[in-house]
């Protein structure tokens, strides 16, 4: 039994459903009627979906992404280097995944996903805060393909009583049951988002938004590196409705780089979320509280002021050639270049899930961060909330194609906004000056379904504020289209 | 980390940039095919797969210079190769991925060119992917457990990693074999035979590729079932490396290594079947070939639907 609902709710149970991200994009749950390896095999009885050995899957994706000029009383002023260009632009990403999964022993599994991504950003992956444009985007991609290993990790499932629940065949879960109280152990390479901060509406973003905005909360600074993944361990305790998940990951040596850090017990980041399962009316949602805390090789905004109103000759034009920073050539602004050292971030968060319709659902996401230092690992944003709907077919007898509709609105601490207003950059956003705004995002979607197995999509954005910046508006609008398979 | 810093047999300021290529001499059987390296050719049945993992470490895979004062460029590559299969009746069709953890090496000039040491591991490159192999193999005739079998196989490298961690050459290269195997009850063998297409000529440059190469390798040892079971062990050497076409088997251009593995397999169709791989061995230290090495493998598979004689 594959049906969607039993998905979602397996799903909403479990947490663990086959579900990874890129900047570490997750594959999402195939259906029973895709048109995929392992559905043709079990159909030629082959294969027992419900008790694998091993399963294998893959997918591609290109979305490009049209940006449309806009006009903009200033960019990259004083020498700050991080404005979203005014100009027309096209950004894109392909990528090209698989998915093995292996069961070893009782309990026990290995899965391996190597993936590969060629990708142009906009401006450089530079003016945004917290709505780029493109989920799939890296900060260490080149328009030539370059593949490279996203997952390699072991998990390990204690049964610890209660129900049976069927855990489905998809792409990083081997089809297998296992009981509704139990203890699961990843432990591994792989991204932070395989297991937290899921959302079973907005789902597999391959399948849905085309904006990053809709992947995670933007102020969840979770520890990654360029690629958006990591190593570490997670544990979660699945007990009926209920699941708590703990984790420690390696965070970057320095923000937003690709080397990371193994000191585990120096530099880190920890997340902790709680999750209760429901039914209204028979239908399933969820309502997760997620919380954040790292502890990481940093900048903080204040200390970068101090530093550089102690002695002007700190400022980011002047940061030390040999030295990390973010190659501001800006004389008169603060720089964190100057200020690194441990820190600590936190945030806090709840995401909402709510099917009200057997293929419809609503989803929120809300989060704020303390918002002292600065982008470690993922969006330049210290709090973000989202709102939307995502629909299948169903009810228009389509029930492969996939419609969607979103608002993310993220914005900035008070002294993130004053660094940035003296002109101050951090790897993402800084446009030399800042008069502080909340940085918007309308998105929709039509996804169209072909044999079972691709998808072709057209998507528009709205973005306003971009860089949380009022003195350059916008809005900007950002037309796409997609293309995706799975097999 | 070991990365020193020598200077043998030139002078830095006249000596030119070697260039990475891809350094190992490990090329693993397809997953399914029992030996490390050799393919026992039991490819039969409906459709059936396998997946494999396999963790190798290797002491020394390049030393350039002559004597004792041979240059290690790379002294340790640690890596892990994942791969799976499908095969149906006799076609077999395989993806591999190497997965370089560990490579390290010593910096110098040896024979005009500086040789600049690979330093890769987790904390600076948390996720290369060396060469993906794409492969194909074929059981042209013989019966599957009979005495004598023959077969062909062809493998293309997709060019990923970096040239100067020697994970790559950087340019696709091809494998064309040809493939021979058999077993009685109480003993298998098998061998091959082949080319490897390799564009990546550096003939100057002290221990660098020279272009194409010949293949060759033979393994053979007795089956030994474990009690009644369904398990069987295998033990026995394989012997395999490769030589430049255009330096025929000359002591600098040819690799040479012998390998002691033993494997615990089981042995029945219709079914999911474990095969857990050991072994150790050396090498002559040319041309690729690491002074010693040690590797593992852990594989699933499972031959499908198979008809049985009557």
């Amino acid at each position: 039994m594959r049906s969607k609902l039993g998905l979602a709710l397996v799903c909403a149970l479990l947490a663990l459903c086959g579900r990874a991200w890129a900047q570490s994009a997750p594959p999402g749950v195939h259906e029973d009627e895709a048109f995929d390896v392992m559905n043709l095999l079990s159909k030629a009885g082959l294969r027992d979906l419900g008790s694998e050995r091993w399963n294998a899957y893959g997918q591609f994706t290109y979305i490009t992404i049209f940006k449309a000029p806009f006009s903009a009383p200033y960019t990259n002023a004083n020498g700050s280097n991080n404005s979203l260009s005014p100009e027309f632009e096209r950004s894109y990403a392909g990528t090209f995944s698989l998915f093995f999964g292996v069961r070893l022993w009782h309990g026990a599994e290995l899965y391996f996903a190597p993936e590969a991504i060629a990708e142009r950003p906009l401006s450089n992956l530079k003016g945004l805060g917290g709505t780029t444009e493109i989920f799939e985007l890296q900060k260490t991609g080149s328009e030539t393909p370059v593949p490279y290993r996203a997952r390699l990790f072991y998990r390990q499932y204690f049964d610890l009583g209660g129900k049976k629940v069927l855990l489905d065949s998809n792409p990083l879960q081997v089809g297998r049951t296992v009981t509704s109280h139990r203890l699961v152990l990843t432990l591994g390479n792989y991204s932070v988002i395989d297991v937290f901060d899921k959302n079973n509406v907005t789902w597999d973003p391959r399948q849905t938004f085309f904006n990053e905005a809709f992947m995670s909360h933007s102020a969840y600074d979770f520890p990654a590196e360029a690629r958006g993944f990591t190593f570490g361990g997670a544990a979660e305790l699945d007990w009926d409705d209920w699941a708590i998940r703990i984790g420690r990951f390696a965070p970057p040596q320095h923000p937003n780089e690709q080397s990371l850090d193994f000191r585990f017990w120096e530099y880190y980041g920890d997340s902790l979320e709680l999750e209760h399962d429901h039914k209204i009316k028979g239908l399933p949602g969820a309502v997760r509280l997620l919380g954040y805390r790292n502890q990481v090789y940093s900048g903080a905004f204040a200390d970068a002021i101090a530093a550089f109103e102690a002695d002007p000759a700190k400022n980011a034009g002047a940061c030390p050639a040999n030295g990390y920073n973010y190659g501001s050539g800006n004389f008169t602004a603060p720089d964190l270049c100057w200020v690194r050292k441990q820190n600590v971030k936190v945030g806090i968060g709840i995401n909402l899930e709510q099917f009200v319709a057997k293929d419809v659902g609503l989803f929120m996401r809300a989060m704020v961060a303390d918002g002292q230092t600065e982008v470690e690992a993922y969006d330049s944003a210290d709090g973000d909330f989202s709102v939307g709907a995502v629909a299948k077919g169903a009810l228009w007898h389509r029930p492969f194609d996939v419609t969607g509709v979103g608002l993310q609105l993220s914005w900035i601490s008070s002294i993130h906004a004053q660094y940035l207003a003296m002109g101050g950059v951090d790897d993402f956003i800084g446009d030399g000056h800042l008069k502080q705004a909340v940085e918007g995002l309308v998105e929709a979607f039509y996804s169209v379904n072909l044999f079972k197995a691709i998808w072709l999509a057209a998507d528009f954005q709205m973005i306003w504020n971009p860089g949380y910046n009022a003195d350059r508006p916008g809005p900007i609008f950002l037309p796409g289209v997609k293309v995706h398979a799975e097999f | 980390m070991a990365v020193a810093t020598v200077v043998l047999h030139g002078t830095r300021a006249a000596a030119q940039q070697a260039q990475g290529f891809n350094v190992e001499r490990f090329y693993p059987s397809a997953p399914g095919a029992g030996w490390f390296v050799m393919d026992d050719l039991d490819i039969h049945g409906d459709v059936g797969g396998a997946m494999q993992v396999t963790a190798a470490y290797d002491r020394d895979p390049l030393l350039v210079g002559s004597g004792a004062s041979r240059l290690a460029v790379v002294s340790d590559r640690a890596f892990a190769n994942f791969g799976g299969s499908m095969w149906y009746k006799r076609w077999r069709f395989y993806l591999n991925f190497d997965l370089p953890a560990v490579v390290y090496g010593s910096s110098g000039v040896v024979g005009g060119y500086t040789f600049t040491a690979p330093n890769v591991d987790p904390t600076t490159l948390p996720d290369p992917v060396g060469d993906v192999r794409l492969g194909t193999d074929m059981r042209v005739f013989g019966d599957p457990h009979g005495p004598f079998r023959f077969g062909i196989g062809a493998q293309v490298f997709y060019p990923s990693g970096r040239s100067q961690d020697y994970d790559t050459d950087g340019t696709f290269h091809a494998m064309f074999r040809a493939l021979f195997a058999g077993n009685t009850d109480h003993f298998t063998y098998a061998a091959h035979i082949g080319t490897h297409l390799r564009w990546f000529d550096e003939s100057q440059t002290p221990g660098s590729p020279k272009g194409s190469e010949l293949l060759y390798g033979i393994a053979a040892g007795p089956i030994m079932p474990i009690g009644t079971s369904s398990w069987a062990l295998v033990v026995g050497p394989e012997i395999y490396g490769a030589t430049a076409l255009r330096a025929f088997f000359s002591p600098t251009s040819t690799a040479l290594e012998g390998l002691l593995s033993a494997r615990l397999e089981g042995t029945r169709d219709d079914t999911i079947q474990i095969r857990i791989k050991l072994g150790a061995g050396v090498g002559n230290g040319q041309f690729g070939a690491p002074e010693w090495r040690v590797l593992t493998s852990i594989e699933i598979f499972n031959h499908n639907h198979v008809e049985h004689a009557p």
